[in-house]
């Protein structure tokens, strides 16, 4: 880490679409810093860690032992009286999906913690200088058509220069704030979210997802496998439509769901929590040398809360837009950046306003027994291998 | 217009989920040492949405002073309305 050096990248955050962006844009010869003010990447864990195979596989990660907890083989959808629908692809498409050597899981239950230092350790590899405890505190456009990024890493202050600065800060994304944009998410779209790692609580192989306005009002509630016989309990509910907390609501559906019985043996083993966006995509995910990918531009299926996959995806779209802009000499003005946007809608993003015009629809329903149908439908439809929404 | 409040965190039940940040509609970071929402500046929207959102219900407040009013950096460049 240098002030004497003109980084193509500087790269805030290294989660998934941090690390990625990181690692794909080295791997094709730009000069890129990756940093992140943690001490432990993907700590504190604020997410369920569920991610498909292929979205690993697309953007040229493969599943690793390192920090796989537990392959998925489908998904189990519940109405809230406890009626369930299987899409188990085990026995959908035998010959592909199972657990032996011959044939491959739908996707992963990834620890965080892991998964999130493996992909810094392969951007690192791929060339990319990494530092930990290392803070972004702002970013100016220079008139030279660069910007300086002002940086603390162990209380020492710095300001480095870039082409791009990148943010993948999260959800909380300061990066976007420096630069005006509006990364605020409504009350009415973040998800309050609260997990149990439990023991004693079997599972099979499958993602179960829990609808219905009893037990996680606005949301919906999951019973993951985590590995070693342990399993995920978990939901995320809209506060606004609801006078219990996540906790509050967590415990209600422990204790009085369906799965009173299932869970009576449950011990908490560890307590995670994170807001979830249930929410559009940023309108404007761009600025002066400056674009955000991950959950910093919101890039999270607004149905199912999940944002790995579509991290990654949104990651290897900036590092390929990225990689196009510096080698052919472009600029960095917002409007020379706009070309990511643009490609990330017609790539993912349009899809993912769809499904948000979708979720949007349901979530207005008043009578609460048409919400819960709906909603349950919209779940199951999801999941189907039919869905034109697979791959988000 | 809200009354300006400063804002205070339970540390024992914080699970460091980060939700009241993500909600928070300030046009400046807002944020304390340890990622939650600011605990010692004062905020002049008081839309309460980071309380609203808390998992674990440990955000509370009060009402800032008039000297804390009168120190605060972001009471002088902020004229956001809040945007809920």
């Amino acid at each position: 880490m240098s002030e004497n050096t003109l980084y193509d990248l500087i790269i805030i955050g290294s989660g998934p679409a941090g690390a990625t962006v990181a690692r794909l844009a080295a791997n094709r010869g730009l000069q890129v810093l990756l940093l992140d003010k943690k001490q432990e990447l993907g700590a504190p864990i604020q997410c369920s860690g569920a991610v498909s195979r292929h979205g690993l596989e697309e953007v040229g990660i493969r599943p690793d032992a390192e920090f796989i907890l537990e392959p998925i083989y489908g998904f189990g959808i519940y109405n809230e009286k406890g009626d369930k629908k299987t899409i188990d692809y085990r026995r959908l498409a035998p010959e592909k999906y199972g657990g032996s050597a011959d044939k491959s899981p739908l996707g992963y239950v990834v620890d965080r913690r892991r998964f999130d230092r493996h992909l810094m350790t392969l951007a690192e590899r791929a060339g990319a200088e990494t530092y930990l405890k290392t803070e972004g505190l702002g970013y100016r456009p220079q008139p030279d058509g660069t910007c300086e990024v002002d940086v603390r890493r162990f209380n020492e202050k710095m300001t480095l220069r870039c082409k791009v600065l990148v943010g993948a800060d999260g959800l909380q994304s300061v990066v976007g704030k420096w630069a005006g944009l509006r990364t605020q998410i409504r009350l009415t779209e973040l998800a309050s979210c609260l997990q149990f790692i439990v023991d004693k609580v079997e599972t099979e192989g499958l993602l179960e997802i829990i609808t219905g306005h009893e037990w996680a009002p606005g949301g919906y509630a999951w019973v993951f496998p985590k590995g070693h016989g342990y399993a995920e309990i978990g939901l995320g509910v809209i506060p606004t439509v609801t006078e219990l907390n996540a906790r509050e609501q967590l415990d209600k559906f422990i204790k009085q769901s369906f799965f009173g019985d299932r869970f009576k043996n449950a011990r908490i083993l560890e307590i995670q929590g994170g807001g979830v966006p249930l929410a559009a995509p940023l309108k404007t995910q761009y600025a002066d040398n400056l674009v955000l990918v991950g959950d910093a531009a919101r890039h999270v299926n607004p149905i199912t809360g999940g944002g790995i996959h579509t991290a990654l995806s949104g990651g290897k779209i900036a590092a390929d837009f990225l990689v196009e802009q510096i080698n052919s000499g472009g600029a960095f003005k917002k409007a020379d950046l706009k070309g990511y946007q643009d490609n990330w809608l017609e790539k993912l993003g349009n899809k993912m306003w769809k499904l948000y015009d979708e979720k949007t629809e349901i979530f207005k329903t008043e009578d609460l027994e048409e919400r819960n149908r709906k909603l349950y439908k919209i779940m199951s439809d999801y999941f189907s291998p039919d869905s034109e929404y697979k791959k988000i | 217009m809200n009354k300006p409040v400063l804002f205070d965190i339970g540390w024992n039940a914080c699970i460091n989920c980060g939700a009241c940040v993500a909600v928070c509609p300030q046009p400046e970071p807002f944020i304390s040492d340890f990622d939650t929402i600011a605990v010692n500046t004062v905020c002049d929207i008081a839309c309460m949405v980071c309380e609203a959102i808390c998992p674990v219900t440990t955000i509370t407040h009060r009402d800032a002073t008039a000297a804390e009013i009168e120190v605060a950096p972001l009471m002088q460049k902020n004229n956001a309305k809040s945007k809920i």
